[in-house]
């Protein structure tokens, strides 16, 4: 082992990023033709957006790709005038050794319009300097003069056989035994995201010597975030102040992100329905709020309040039933 | 004429309280027309406490000024434009000194007065003229470069018994005669806005020969600085629009009340379906506050407002009749209490977005896997020195210190030699790349370069593990690592 594997193995060159053959195949026209309009990749998170831009990066700046190349987190350096000062910075001086640079932005639906309006007008000050690849997970969020410049390119959730065959490809690099069945259940958890895939197997071939589907159950029960089973009993009992402080405490103290949150929320009361501990037309019901409040905190709100907010629906249930 | 302007002050003596303001200010002014240059003046104090009236009193002993207020657009080039010009022409007397006056500095705004502090701070700069800015918000993120270069003054609200005495002068003077308690009232009301108080008392008074109690409701309460507490509970004591539209008024981020008011929701309301719809209330209110947020259109706050007001206060079937305490938000404290925790957190985060390429966001999702591996002793030890994990970093995924391991210890001495053995040739071209860059970007670190030797001993390690074929990826792989030295971030 060396390091994280989703580092170790990430593709280093176009042809081993999996799964988005359409747009490797027209990306590598441009490293025939040596030049790059801007690029938007969308799509969601562990498809190889990174992978491929850095790929790409590579190819097309050679061996001296790295001074050419700037990669920008939108998500950590927010504001509009980290965001300006960098990327001028960069993009005044002319490539060295490179035929002209590349800025790769990460995550710019996290940007506020402001800073996307900022951007674009980098975008075009600096066209001949500098070609922009930015990467987001929800287009819709981008504002629109950005999105038309830029030729845009959906990333699509990677398919379980082709997780499966690069699983394999680590697991013999690796040395290590693998079940298919592991694999299966890696697959069925990792729901097209390679970076989760390869991130359960490299947990579950830390804690036993053959990683079995047995390991990769424990990793991903393990992984996920706790304390949701009892938020939920909490607020079916209701028990509303109870149940809402443990939901604070699990995103304030223990940081985990709404996102996952809903997720788990999902998953705990799809096995509670299976169990037989909530009846169906319940499950429906819960269900639908779950994909109510979901939408919310994608759209931009504040993820707590919205799952309080979801919370309460428990709580009406358990009084209604 | 407004009685504001008909009985604003004459001259410094006749401002209201701030004796200590009015002090400094008058010694500025007297320093700038003895030909020493000040730093500009920054008055900040809430609305109606003579600001503008100290502006422009200090105004009358310059030759000349110009004033820019929020009404007028300030972006970087409109600033330059007058004020600029202004200050490098100049007038004739006072060794022609011309007061520029910037009214409402907190109030430029992002997009439209683009470049607006920018402005402000290259005519400090280079101006050679008294400048006097004005704002409200002392805490105001858009004046904070502005202060350090300031003398900033703040400019208190006034005493009510000053107002008191200010608009009984005002009534003597028209000829109203009045019940104490009426001014006293208003005084109160103004909450110190001394303007607010005159403008009131003109409502009622103007052109009647008395005023009374009953005169009192035709204002409307529009200055009435509630508590934020006493608006959260109207909001969730009353059914009644107008109240706690009323109660809304307060100066509060609208985050705060949607928080103080979620808070509170489930210690006042008793019926689930209250609760569950005073919560689908604030869920739509802080949406809007995401919307208001991520388009930088605060227009939508107003919808915001009502939602969680209004909309929650009539979730409720009826008026409950008992006494609740509320309570700040507990997630304040929870936020305080883990700041060391969320700190380590984020500084890990980024070490570890850093090398994989990911935001912090992405890179916390990691943990819990990280979690598990780091039980594993001898992958404990690799991650960490992966990372560059401190000690007390790895005590995040870990309890028990990592033990170095007993296999990593000899696997390095025999390496060494190895090492030595392989890379000859290698060390020629990394020499090589070395010197190319070297005489394009000068400066290197050394501390970084010898990081450097270190992981690409590392990288030997499994060239040495490994097949042919692999060993000119790693190859590749310690090139990159190797220019990696001079990128960007």
């Amino acid at each position: 082992m060396n390091g994280p594997w989703v580092e170790k193995y990430r593709p280093k060159n176009l042809d081993e990023v999996v799964g988005q053959d359409h747009i490797i195949q027209r990306l590598k026209r441009y490293i025939k033709e040596g030049s790059l309009p801007n690029l938007m990749f969308t799509g969601p998170a562990g498809v190889g957006k990174t992978t491929t831009a850095l790929a790409l990066g590579k190819a097309l700046l050679g061996e001296y790709w790295r001074q050419n190349f700037l990669e920008l987190n939108a998500s950590d350096a927010r504001g509009i005038d980290t965001v300006r000062h960098n990327i001028k910075n960069f993009c005044r001086l002319k490539a060295v050794g490179s035929p002209f640079r590349i800025v790769f932005l990460d995550e710019v639906d996290n940007m506020t319009k402001d800073a996307q309006h900022a951007l674009r007008r980098e975008m075009e000050m600096y066209t001949k300097t500098a070609s922009f690849i930015l990467s987001c997970n929800y287009s819709s969020k981008i504002i629109d003069p950005i999105q038309s410049r830029c030729a845009i390119f959906r990333f699509t959730p990677v398919k379980g056989h082709q997780i499966i065959k690069r699983l394999e490809v680590i697991a013999e690099a690796e040395k290590i035994e693998v079940t298919l069945n592991a694999l299966e259940s890696i697959v069925y958890f990792a729901e097209g995201d390679m970076r989760r895939a390869v991130n359960i197997l490299q947990t579950s071939s830390s804690v036993g010597e053959e990683v079995t589907e047995e390991n990769v159950q424990e990793v991903v029960s393990k992984a996920k975030p706790q304390d949701v089973r009892k938020i939920i009993n909490k607020a079916l009992a209701g028990d509303f102040l109870d149940a809402r402080d443990l939901l604070r405490e699990v995103m304030v103290i223990q940081g985990i992100s709404g996102e996952d949150l809903v997720t788990q929320i999902y998953q705990e009361v799809a096995q509670m329905a299976r169990d037989g501990l909530i009846g169906e037309e319940l499950y429906v019901d819960l269900i639908e709020n779950i994909g109510k409040y979901d939408y919310r905190i994608r759209e931009g709100s504040n993820p707590r309040i919205q799952l309080e907010a979801l919370l309460t629906k428990f709580l009406f249930k358990a009084n209604a039933k | 004429m407004l009685w504001t302007n008909k009985y604003s002050p004459k001259n410094f003596k006749e401002v209201l309280g701030n004796n200590k303001a009015k002090d400094e200010i008058s010694e500025w002014i007297d320093n700038w027309l003895i030909n020493k240059p000040q730093k500009p003046l920054l008055l900040v104090g809430p609305p109606g406490t003579g600001k503008t009236t100290l502006a422009h009193l200090a105004a009358h002993e310059f030759a000349d000024h110009i004033e820019l207020n929020a009404s007028d657009k300030r972006s970087y080039d409109i600033l330059l434009g007058t004020v600029g010009e202004a200050s490098a022409t100049g007038s004739l007397f006072n060794q022609g000194l011309k007061l520029i006056i910037l009214d409402e500095v907190d109030g430029i705004h992002g997009t439209d007065d683009r470049g607006g502090i920018r402005a402000i701070t290259k005519i400090i700069k280079e101006g050679h003229h008294p400048l006097v800015m004005m704002a409200n918000d002392p805490y105001s993120k858009r004046i904070k470069s502005l202060k350090s270069k300031c003398q900033v003054i703040s400019i208190r609200k006034v005493h009510t018994n000053s107002i008191v005495a200010l608009l009984k002068k005002i009534c003597l003077k028209e000829g109203v005669e009045f019940e104490e308690y009426v001014l006293r009232t208003l005084a109160k009301r103004s909450n110190g806005d001394l303007r607010s108080a005159i403008n009131d008392l003109e409502i009622i008074a103007r052109g009647k020969e008395s005023i009374t109690t009953e005169d009192l409701k035709i204002i409307s309460q529009k200055d009435d600085i509630h508590n934020i507490f006493d608006s959260v509970r109207t909001v969730l004591k009353s059914k009644n629009p107008q109240r706690i539209k009323d109660a809304m008024r307060v100066e509060a981020d609208p985050a705060f009340m949607l928080e103080l008011i979620t808070e509170n929701i489930p210690r006042e309301y008793e019926k689930k379906h209250e609760i569950q719809n005073a919560y689908e209330m604030i869920s739509k209110a802080d949406i809007y506050l995401g919307r208001a947020f991520q388009t930088r259109n605060y227009g939508y706050w107003k919808y915001s407002y009502d939602l969680m007001s209004l909309g929650v206060a009539l979730s409720k079937d009826e008026t409950y009749k008992k006494f609740a305490r509320y309570t700040n938000s507990t997630v304040y404290a929870m936020l305080s209490k883990s700041r060391a925790k969320r700190d380590l957190q984020d500084r890990v985060a980024a070490k570890i977005g850093e090398k994989t390429h990911t935001s912090l966001k992405v890179a916390k999702q990691q943990f819990p896997y990280l979690e598990i591996m780091f039980q594993n002793n001898e992958i404990a030890w690799e991650l960490a020195e992966y990372f560059r994990l401190e000690n007390d970093e790895v005590k995040l995924f870990r309890s028990r210190k990592i033990k170095k391991p007993k296999t990593v210890q000899s696997k390095t001495i025999q390496e060494e030699n190895q090492v030595k053995k392989v890379s000859n040739s290698k060390k020629i071209v990394d020499k090589k790349i070395k010197e190319k860059i070297t005489s394009i970007h000068p400066p290197v670190k050394k501390i970084k370069s010898t990081q450097n030797k270190e992981s690409i001993k590392k990288e030997d390690k499994i060239e040495d593990s490994k097949s042919k074929s692999n060993k000119k990826v790693s190859k590749s792989k310690s090139k990159e690592k190797q220019v990696s030295l001079f990128s960007f971030k």
